[in-house]
């Protein structure tokens, strides 16, 4: 179940993103304000603003942080052209005893004449990388040589993308099968010129970072995009929010050692929703990247969930402010239907055929019960994509609904 | 003052004519200016001054002031400006210091009227009084500002400003005598042109050099500046001093600002460098842009909008040579493009969303009130244009929280924390890590498990198995699966606490097992369903109840066979004693023999032992010939794979672990350290540091046992002297002390030793985690405030 806790934000103008730390115990809000701020979890889970300092000369579109390998340190970049790196700094004990922190500005990084869109951090093993992507199409990937010194990057790359952009993500895949790899989106919002995702990748040879797909499905403005954690698989899973959500999936194909060419991607299209009815904003996975959370103008956050079909599903809706939902913004969507096809077996006949028509299919025998646990509307902040409200059906399931705690989404239990 | 404006806006609307369009300038423009009915436009620089007239679709050239051979440094203009009220008469300030004025009217080709060379340096500017028709104002980099009679061959009067250059000078719309001046030094001047001695008031508007200043042409008290330090300020004059009511933080340096018509709130800024677009900001808005004109390629130096009630045409001067008038439609909205939202999962699977208020506000989706407001009939009502709106807005940040019974994460920490790697037998672990996922209601990893445990705990891989013994061994094959089925379905607690207390001591009996189990196959013959009490006196009390109890049935079920067998086990069994026979579960599946799927339904349906014993009779001839555990193997690695895909590493690295030698081999490195690597990732972020360095430890890949002699040195201080131990051991060089003595017991530390890193004073993990409770100041007494992290 999903308790709201709304929390005092005090920025004065609208908030562009919010980013959690490695360990998910801080995390920090940038704003319009110009202001970054440093929300600290404390014991009882109240989150605290520790630190909130000016940190550009226009909006802040993006905070990011770095692996804490290389210590507190946030990247920030904004409207103002720049991308800036911040570090923590320890000390000053009566600072510390008011509950504030002292961030200092490590670097500025102006290489942009445009407004620096996303800026993110590389994958860790890596090393300290920073890539960031602007409005006039160029991904620029800084690095840190001594990862000591933050106040020192080099430029290392500098790829032309030719449509504005407008998101970056890493593939986060710290296989050596799997050379480095991002994904860069663009907001640019003439759907004639096609493929608003490309994918870039670093190609060993010729040390430089080379196209090696473009989506051409994705012709919309695309406003977020992110892989999913990879945990060790050998395929890449890609979400992004353009005018609907859409998640891809990036097979590698099997290359043979001689070519130097970039991989080669089989492109799945694994889902397409367009349940927000409007443009989609952000897509975040969870850390199992078994869920994948959206948020779009209609101001809720929709959850999917795919089961071992590979059928992804809504599992819930939160809106924004804990207030329940009105009917009409969860209609079923034509992906409603591949409900049947997984319902075959023994366990989906003793619940009877009703149950097909409910968002949670069976979705495999031992477990089906254990889902229809969570079938129930917890509370009202909760609504499932299903235009009627889900009843409990006592006769059919009474022993498995009162079993268990009314989770909306079962963990991952492996599947 | 609003409504009305909407109205105008509402007429002209309708009038709005033109188009965004541009024309190629000779040279860069430094200035323009317009004239008073917007048909025309001045454009000056160092090197053009030219009139354009302004049609529907382009921009006419209509008159190039620049005349006679020889250049002529007044022609250099910083400035220009077009009197509102007298549609012949110019005005330009050039870099040379001159001001001259301009006549249209002039029948010649040369224009120029009057000539005034009083200032030192190049003049900044020049302002016309917005009524007067004779009255021109000028300010000079030489600090000066003249106010020229045109009647008159000579200024009328010269105001010292004392503040370094005049960067502006602005008549005030609405007080006829006054007028602002800005200066290099960040000060803003009041003047009365009447009192040419002394500014009426001043006060420091920016640090850095102010380089322009407007007046609200509505309200007559508010006034604009802009300066190097990024700002757009407004300030409102009507107070005795001056108050800063607005502060607009732009990108780069503020060159020119300008109120636009109509609409009492914004005002169009261009920068001096670095930026090359026209920004038109809603001062209430500071943060972000309303509108922004991106078009000019370089510099953009003067701005003006067309007509002083149309809000909708804007023209500007650039040093790339351009002359551009922006519609007001075509202008980008920044804001369109920013994010109003933010989303990220946090670890333990919370959520955390910032959102546009409006957009979450729950009667965002209520209807509007279709006649509007009420007060005006409702054919009257004019909705405002939704384009024009721009007021403040916030985000609504929340977290979206798992309540902790349900926290979504937890499994994952409980199943790190919980499973065992090593250190026991395979059975047991796969045992015991399949009662750990059963008790978190992960029922398919536990079912994974316990096929694990089957398919391999066999030795299968004996080189010369008798016929007889892999039959026997085989036939109790749906016996274990039934029992241990049965054992996590119903006697999970019990059993657990067995397999708990038992702890250390039970590797000690697996290892006596095969002379156990041998002894009582040899003295218990005859025993049918009691041979584990036999077993029991063996095993030195040891209640030993699962197992041992297939065993001593095994052993039952075959008498004569088991001493030709038992030589094998005793030589082949050096690691894994405890294995089990193996069983071909998944051949059963593969096959789908109708006699072998009921040891499959075992599994689900709980057999009791005596059931579990009529099974064995049933299908214990029907076994297959022995299946070497290699056979599994695909099975295994297709299985392991599918875990990883779904995102579950956890259980392929742990299978992984479990199994050993006996999967490894089946999976490339690559991917075995990709798995590794992922999990322990995930493990570091869980802050489950011991269970990802057990993992480290037990990995079989070069590459990730490795990450765990990195970074494996320690440099210490003596915490007497304070200098760097150079010796091994913990008796310091210098001072021949201890350094190894508890700060708070002043015993020597042995085992975990913690200090701070700033005093390099500590002592035993438990003493100061105490003593830190009471005081933050280090227990040695040198006054240092300690921080442990």
């Amino acid at each position: 179940m999903f308790v709201a806790r709304s929390i005092a934000a005090d920025h004065k103008d609208l908030i562009h993103d919010v980013s959690y730390d490695f360990h998910g115990r801080r995390m920090a809000t940038c704003s319009s304000d110009q202001s970054v701020k440093v929300w600290d979890k404390s014991e009882n889970g109240e989150w605290h603003c520790t630190a909130s300092w000016k940190t550009h000369s226009g909006s802040v579109w993006r905070v990011t942080w770095a692996h804490p390998e290389f210590g507190q340190v946030l990247a920030s970049c904004s409207f103002d052209r720049t991308a800036a790196v911040w570090e923590e700094i320890v000390g000053e004990s009566n600072d510390k005893q008011r509950g504030l922190s002292h961030w200092i500005k490590r670097t500025t990084l102006v290489d942009s004449r445009t407004s620096v869109t996303d800026v993110k951090f590389a994958p860790k093993h890596m090393g300290l990388m920073l890539t960031t992507c602007s409005a006039d199409g160029v991904v620029r990937i800084y690095e840190a040589p001594d990862v000591m010194n933050l106040s020192q990057w080099s430029l290392q790359h500098e790829i032309s993308c030719k449509l504005s952009c407008s998101c970056i993500s890493w593939n986060p895949s710290s296989s050596r099968a799997h050379p480095p790899m991002f994904a860069v989106g663009s907001d640019d919002s003439n759907v004639t010129y096609g493929g608003k995702v490309q994918i870039y990748e670093y190609n060993e040879n010729t040390r430089k970072y080379g196209k090696a797909e473009t989506l051409m499905t994705v012709t919309d403005a695309v406003h977020d995009i992110a892989f999913a954690p990879n945990l060790g698989r050998s395929f890449h899973v890609l979400a992004i929010a353009t005018k609907d959500v859409r998640i891809f999936k990036l097979v590698p194909m099997r290359k043979e050692s001689t070519s130097t060419g970039p991989t080669k991607f089989e492109v799945q299209t694994v889902a397409q929703f367009d349940n927000h009815n409007s443009q989609v904003w952000r897509v975040s996975w969870n850390i199992t990247s078994t869920l994948l959370a959206s948020s779009g103008d209609d101001g809720c956050v929709r959850l999917w969930k795919a089961n071992y079909m590979d059928n992804w599903k809504c599992t819930g809706i939160l809106k924004g402010d804990g207030s329940p939902l009105t009917g009409s913004s969860g209609q079923p969507t034509a992906m409603s239907t591949v409900v049947g096809s997984s319902v075959q077996t023994s366990q989906n006949a003793l619940n009877g055929m009703s149950a097909g028509r409910y968002f949670f299919p069976p979705l495999d025998p031992p477990r089906a019960g254990t889902r229809y646990g969570h079938l129930l509307p917890p509370s009202s902040l909760i609504e499932h994509c299903d235009a009627e409200p889900i009843q409990p059906q006592p006769q059919a399931l009474p022993h498995r609904l009162s079993s268990r705690s009314l989770l909306p989404l079962p963990e991952a239990e492996g599947q | 003052m609003e409504k009305m404006s909407r109205v105008t806006t509402a007429l002209s609307s309708n009038t709005i004519s033109g188009r965004t369009m541009f024309c190629h300038l000779d040279a860069p423009a430094n200035a323009i200016s317009v004239c008073r009915d917007a048909t025309q436009v001045v454009v000056a620089g160092r090197n053009i001054f030219k009139i354009y007239g302004l049609e529907e679709e382009q921009f006419v050239e209509k008159l190039n002031l620049r005349v006679g051979r020889k250049p002529s440094l007044n022609f250099s203009c910083a400035d220009v400006m077009w009197h509102q009220m007298e549609e012949n008469l110019l005005a330009t300030a050039a870099t040379n210091g001159a001001v001259v004025t301009w006549n249209l009217g002039k029948p010649s080709r040369n224009k120029q009227d009057q000539l005034f060379t009083e200032h030192k340096r190049t003049v900044n500017k020049v302002c016309f009084h917005p009524t007067e028709v004779y009255m021109l104002l000028s300010g000079s980099q030489d600090g000066f500002m003249k106010c020229f009679d045109l009647r008159k061959k000579e200024s009328v009067s010269t105001f010292s400003g004392q503040s370094e250059s005049v960067r502006d000078v602005q008549f005030s719309m609405k007080d006829y005598f006054t007028f602002a001046a800005s200066f290099e030094n960040g000060n803003v001047q009041l003047w009365d042109i009447r009192r040419p001695d002394r500014y009426e008031r001043m006060f420091t508007a920016h640090t850095g050099p102010v380089f322009c200043c407007d007046w609200h042409p509505d309200d007559r008290g508010w006034l604009a500046t802009g300066g190097r330090d990024k700002m757009v300020k407004v300030w409102d004059m009507t107070t005795n001093r001056a108050k800063e009511i607005y502060c607009v933080q732009t990108i780069a340096s503020v060159a020119r600002v300008k109120w636009r018509p109509e609409r009492k709130f914004h005002l169009a800024t261009c920068s001096m460098m670095v930026d090359h677009n026209i920004y038109v900001w809603d001062i209430r808005r500071p943060f972000i842009p309303f509108a922004t004109f991106e078009e000019h390629k370089d510099v953009t130096t003067g701005i003006v909008w067309r007509h002083q009630h149309d809000p909708h045409f804007l023209l500007s001067g650039s040093k790339d040579s351009t002359l551009y008038q922006h519609m007001f439609k075509d202008a980008t909205r920044p804001v369109d493009k920013a994010n109003p939202e933010g989303l990220c999962f946090g670890l333990l699977g919370d959520l955390a969303f910032a959102a546009k208020e409006s957009l979450i506000s729950s009667d965002a989706n209520r209807k509007p009130y279709p006649g509007g407001d009420r007060r005006y009939p409702i054919f009257f009502f004019k909705k405002p244009d939704p384009t024009e709106q721009f007021a403040h807005v916030s985000s609504a940040l929340s977290v979206f929280e798992t309540d902790l019974d349900s926290n979504r994460m937890d499994w994952f920490v409980k199943t790190a924390q919980l499973y065992l790697l090593s250190g026991k037998p395979f059975a047991e672990l796969c045992d015991h890590n399949a009662k750990v996922a059963q008790e978190l209601k992960r029922p398919q990893v536990s079912t994974t498990w316990t096929m694990l445990r089957i398919m391999f705990s066999d030795p299968a891989n004996l080189t010369t198995p008798g016929p007889n013994h892999n039959l026997s061994k085989l036939g109790t094959l749906p016996l274990m699966n039934s029992f241990s089925m049965k054992e996590m379905g119903s006697g999970m607690g019990t059993e657990s606490r067995l397999e708990r207390s038992k702890g250390d001591s039970r590797q000690d009996n697996i290892h006596l097992e095969p002379g156990n189990s041998h002894i009582s196959n040899n003295n218990e013959e005859n025993e049918e369903t009691e041979g584990s009490d036999g077993q029991a006196e063996y095993m030195f009390g040891d209640a030993e109840l699962d197992d041992d109890d297939l065993y001593s049935v095994e052993h039952d079920n075959q008498t004569e066979e088991q001493e030709y067998a038992l030589p094998q086990e005793a030589f082949q069994l050096r690691h894994e004693i405890m294995d089990n026979p193996s069983a071909p579960e998944h051949l059963q599946q593969d096959k789908a023999d109708s006699p072998h799927v009921s040891g499959n339904e075992a599994e689900v349906t709980c057999l009791t032992p005596i059931e579990s014993f009529s099974l064995i009779s049933i299908s214990q001839p029907l076994y297959s010939p022995h299946l070497p555990a290699s056979f599994f193997c695909p099975i295994v690695r297709e299985m392991l794979s599918y875990y990883a895909e779904q995102g579950d590493v956890q259980m392929a690295v742990s299978v992984l672990i479990v199994l050993g030698d006996r999967i490894r081999k089946e999976i490339d490195d690559l991917t075995q350290e990709h798995w590794y690597m992922s999990y322990i990732d995930l493990l570091q972020r869980f802050e489950l540091w011991n269970v990802s360095n057990e993992v480290i430890k037990l990995s079989t890949c070069s590459a990730i046992t490795c990450l765990n002699q990195t970074s494996t040195t320690l440099h210490i201080n003596c915490s007497n002297c304070k200098r760097p131990m150079s010796n091994k051991g913990w008796i310091c060089d210098r001072c021949h002390q201890c350094a190894s003595v508890c700060a708070v017991c002043h015993h020597v530390v042995k085992g975990l030793f913690v200090w701070c890193q700033g005093c390099s004073h500590g002592g035993h993990l438990e003493h100061m985690m105490n003593w830190l409770k009471s005081s933050a100041h280090c227990p040695a007494g040198c006054g240092h405030l300690c921080e442990y992290t």
